[in-house]
């Protein structure tokens, strides 16, 4: 099990493999989202932000609706966004529910790759 | 008789049934739409394992590739499998010929490509062969990939790029369900208007407009002006579609029978067949050879636009 802290360093991880590819902010420009990042098994919730291709991260939840909720266990968060592992197999084998429009996931699932993709 | 059947997780309203003869060879070609059903067209593979001499996989890629590199769709190769005798073709074989090949025909034969053309390859890592022979001719190349199978405003410019994205994106996009990269079923049938309306400036801006026929279809703006379409999978209620949205010209790399173009999975599964050897021992140079002797050449349809 990982702690809050553990995913909130995780979260600021991607964050800053987010920023360090000059092309996601381009690519994200059209794709402004409300993103609550939720622990299953621990009381933990974050906010990612995207608005014209800059990238946010906060505690707690957002004060507007969010575009996508993406659910998962502690540890499966954590080693997510720490690029540890992709977020395509606990999304098919149902460790990693996203609830959002079949785009947005695809979306999401695109820039943790273009984050940590080999 | 020699019968080739394709078995696609496309639309059921496309399906067709010809006869032709092809280097003294009288061969029965069929396609069947499954309608986006993929446990239907896994039973439908088994059925006919063993009962054809042939069998194509269309509406799905089994292989797509990007420079030295190969990505097999984990659906594709669930659906290959599922045949265990009959040599079993995605038209993957064929595009790195066929296809490259259209390119340097049109090059050579016809004042439509030339230095500086700007294409717009709606995807190319399906499409591998051709977008590197309109880079070899110095087109201004547009990849499409991003743009229209996941929505991302972001216009790849060189090979290179498309390679890079590929390897990151690739290895783990291909395990997704098919159907959330390319449409299947019902929404080959239709268009996408949000996107069509967002991305039509790709559209606009091109003179060529290359690739897979239904991300050209599904994507195509109200009105173009006067493009050349190069593409295949064509029926004549597409050619009508295609003057109806203002192309110039349709150009089809696949041989047309009936008044259709079939798909690079039809002609592949043909060409197996005329071939007679094992499916694995098969090279491109074979494939160049028998796309000689059949005299296969791309098609084109002015469109008086």
């Amino acid at each position: 099990m990982a702690t809050h802290e553990e995913i909130s360093a995780s979260l600021q991880s991607f964050y800053e493999g987010y920023k360090k590819n000059n092309k996601l902010n381009l690519m994200n420009r059209d794709w402004n989202r409300i993103i609550i990042i939720k622990a299953s098994d621990i009381d933990s919730q974050h906010t990612l932000t995207l608005q014209n291709g800059e990238l946010s991260v906060s505690q707690g939840a957002p004060d507007q609706k969010a575009d996508l909720v993406v659910t998962s266990d502690s540890e499966t968060l954590a080693d997510l966004f720490y690029g540890d592992i992709t977020p395509t197999e606990p999304y098919l084998n149902g460790t990693l529910v996203i609830q959002g429009s079949e785009d947005d996931i695809l979306r999401l699932d695109f820039i943790s790759l273009m984050i940590w993709g080999e | 008789m020699k019968r080739v059947f394709s078995v696609s997780l496309g639309s059921s309203k496309r399906d067709h049934q010809v006869q032709v003869e092809l280097l003294s060879e009288q061969f029965e070609i069929s396609r069947l739409g499954m309608d986006g059903d993929f446990e239907r067209a896994l039973t439908k593979l088994q059925q006919l394992d063993g009962q054809v001499d042939a069998i194509g996989l269309g509406g799905i890629d089994i292989y797509v590739y990007a420079g030295n590199k190969r990505y097999a769709f984990k659906d594709g190769l669930k659906l290959m499998e599922a045949v265990k005798t009959t040599p079993v073709v995605d038209g993957s074989g064929l595009k790195n010929t066929l296809e490259r090949e259209a390119v340097t025909y049109l090059l050579q034969n016809t004042g439509f490509i030339k230095k500086g053309t700007r294409v717009l390859m709606v995807s190319a890592v399906d499409r591998f062969g051709m977008a590197e022979a309109f880079a070899a001719a110095q087109c201004d190349v547009t990849y499409g990939d991003l743009i229209f199978a996941a929505g991302i405003p972001y216009p790849i410019k060189t090979l290179p790029e498309l390679e890079e994205i590929a390897a990151k994106l690739l290895p783990e996009m291909t395990q997704l369900p098919f159907h959330m990269l390319y449409p299947t079923g019902k929404k080959q049938e239709s268009r996408d208007e949000e996107k069509a309306q967002k991305f039509a400036q790709y559209y606009q801006d091109a003179e060529i407009i290359a690739g897979d026929f239904h991300f050209i279809k599904r994507y195509m703006p109200n009105k173009l002006d006067g493009q050349t379409i190069i593409t295949n999978t064509t029926t004549a209620a597409d050619v009508e579609f295609l003057w109806q949205s203002g192309a110039g010209r349709l150009v089809t790399t696949t041989p047309v029978f009936e008044g259709r173009s079939f798909g690079t999975n039809v002609i592949e599964g043909v060409l197996v067949a005329l071939l007679g050897k094992p499916y694995n021992d098969i090279t491109p140079v074979d494939y160049l050879e028998i796309i000689k002797k059949l005299n296969f050449k791309p098609r084109i349809i002015e469109l008086d636009n």
